[in-house]
């Protein structure tokens, strides 16, 4: 028990938002970039040719891929790390940080639906699908956030690289500019980060016929594995909502809190057993 | 200094203004949700029969049996990721959920439950060339 209290301790006390923050710096400079030989009009081509053609292609997207995986993973751990800190934060700082996660998720999801690969292709026309079945507003919504299959990757490419940026700069603004971060503090950092994009390759499917089973991006892989036994709009969008929801609530002084806690945990440990399902239940 | 409260006839202007844009609101979301069909197209394939059964493009696949031909779409019916034909089982599956529908595009198995779109083939008078129509 000691032991346990001693590491969630130590865990406490690692400088998670400044990695978060350095990792969103390489990840901008990055994407720029990779951006300047990526083309929306050939997705595929122009992203396997980073890979394959461009003189340390391979580099900078894997830098730009990772940066952006640990700027949202290291991001999550921040927030648990100073959960208690962000109690004494106004409703409305709470809510903008708290939506900032859904954002970088986009964030995320569009770059691997840009690389349009078997993976990134399906990931697109899941999400495009989804929208779609929102009661109303589904198909105007997917048609300014996605329509893949009308407009190509147009406008992904467009909130992949202004608009969600936009939206996520918005809402941590205030958040950002009371907390800086020097990157010389943080040379050691930069350098493991480096060095872990040189040696690890960024993920890209091969272009063949037949690829059999298609997993998708590894935050997407519960929510794959729910749509296939409920509704696209029960699966892709009351249950992502409700944990959103339950964490833009999650206040310690709120008379749910127990509750919303227990529901968070519920739904986390769920969607890891869905995500282990996609994994091993059907390749 | 208060600001001077306006008057009747302003403030009567603001809601008739509130509600003629309320009433907007139907025709700009009928405006915005309606989709516009797709025109038929005509696409010219070529390309030899894998095992003189089947040729895969990218959004469609041609069949040919008997000297029949005709050709199923390769968007899953049911979240629309890309289908595989599966030469030895004689269907075709979907990667992301394993849906199976038949050559003639019937559903095997779900998640999906509607059939696949079929298209007219026609042969033309280049050898090993045709014509898809995609309405
Ligand atoms: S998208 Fe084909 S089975 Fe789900």
């Amino acid at each position: 028990m000691i032991a346990v209290k001693r590491i969630t301790t130590f865990l406490a006390t690692l400088r998670w938002g400044d990695w978060s923050l350095i990792s969103l710096y390489v990840s901008l400079i990055s994407g720029v970039v990779v951006g300047i030989h990526y083309s929306p009009a050939e997705p595929y081509y122009s992203a396997s040719a980073l890979d394959i053609l461009v003189p340390y292609g391979s580099f900078f997207r894997s830098l730009h891929f990772y940066s952006s995986q640990f700027f949202f993973l290291f991001g999550v751990a921040h927030f648990l790390a100073v959960f208690n800190k962000s109690q004494s934060y106004s409703s409305k700082a709470y809510i903008y940080l708290i939506i900032c996660f859904p954002c970088i998720l986009m964030l995320l999801f569009t770059g691997y639906v840009l690389r349009a690969d078997a993976t990134g292709y399906s990931a697109g026309m899941i999400a495009e699908h989804i929208l779609e079945a929102i009661p109303l507003f589904g198909p105007a919504l997917n048609n300014i956030l996605f329509s893949i299959s009308t407009h190509g990757m147009d406008r992904v490419y467009l909130h992949h690289v202004i608009s969600f940026d936009l939206l996520f700069l918005f809402l941590a603004w205030d958040h950002l500019r009371r907390y800086r971060v020097m990157l010389t503090d943080h040379l050691l950092f930069i350098s493991l980060l480096l060095l872990f994009s040189l040696l690890v390759a960024a993920p890209i499917d091969p272009d063949q016929l037949g690829l059999l089973y298609i997993t998708g991006p590894w935050f997407f892989l519960g929510l794959q594995e729910l749509l296939r036994y409920l509704s696209p709009f029960v699966a892709g969008v009351l249950v992502p909502a409700s944990l959103v929801t339950a964490l833009v609530f999650l206040r310690q002084n709120h008379r749910w809190y127990r509750a919303l806690l227990i529901f968070l945990c519920c739904w986390l440990g769920c969607y890891l057993i869905l995500t282990m399902l996609a994994l091993t239940a059907h390749g | 200094m208060n600001s001077p409260s306006p008057t009747p006839t302003r403030s009567f202007r603001r809601k008739l203004l509130f509600l003629g844009g309320l009433l907007l609101l139907w025709p700009l979301l009928r405006f915005l949700i309606h989709k516009v069909p797709k025109k038929p197209q005509i696409i010219e394939v070529s390309g030899t029969f894998q095992n003189k059964i089947f040729l895969a493009k990218q959004d469609f696949i041609v069949f040919q049996e008997d000297e029949q031909l005709w050709a199923v779409s390769r968007n899953c019916t049911h979240l629309g990721c890309r289908l595989n034909y599966i030469e030895k089982e004689k269907y075709l599956e979907c990667p992301c959920h394993q849906s199976r529908f038949s050559r003639q595009g019937e559903v095997i198995r779900g998640p999906a439950a509607k059939p696949l779109p079929r298209y007219l083939v026609e042969r033309t008078d280049t050898p090993s060339t045709y014509l898809v129509t995609m309405s």
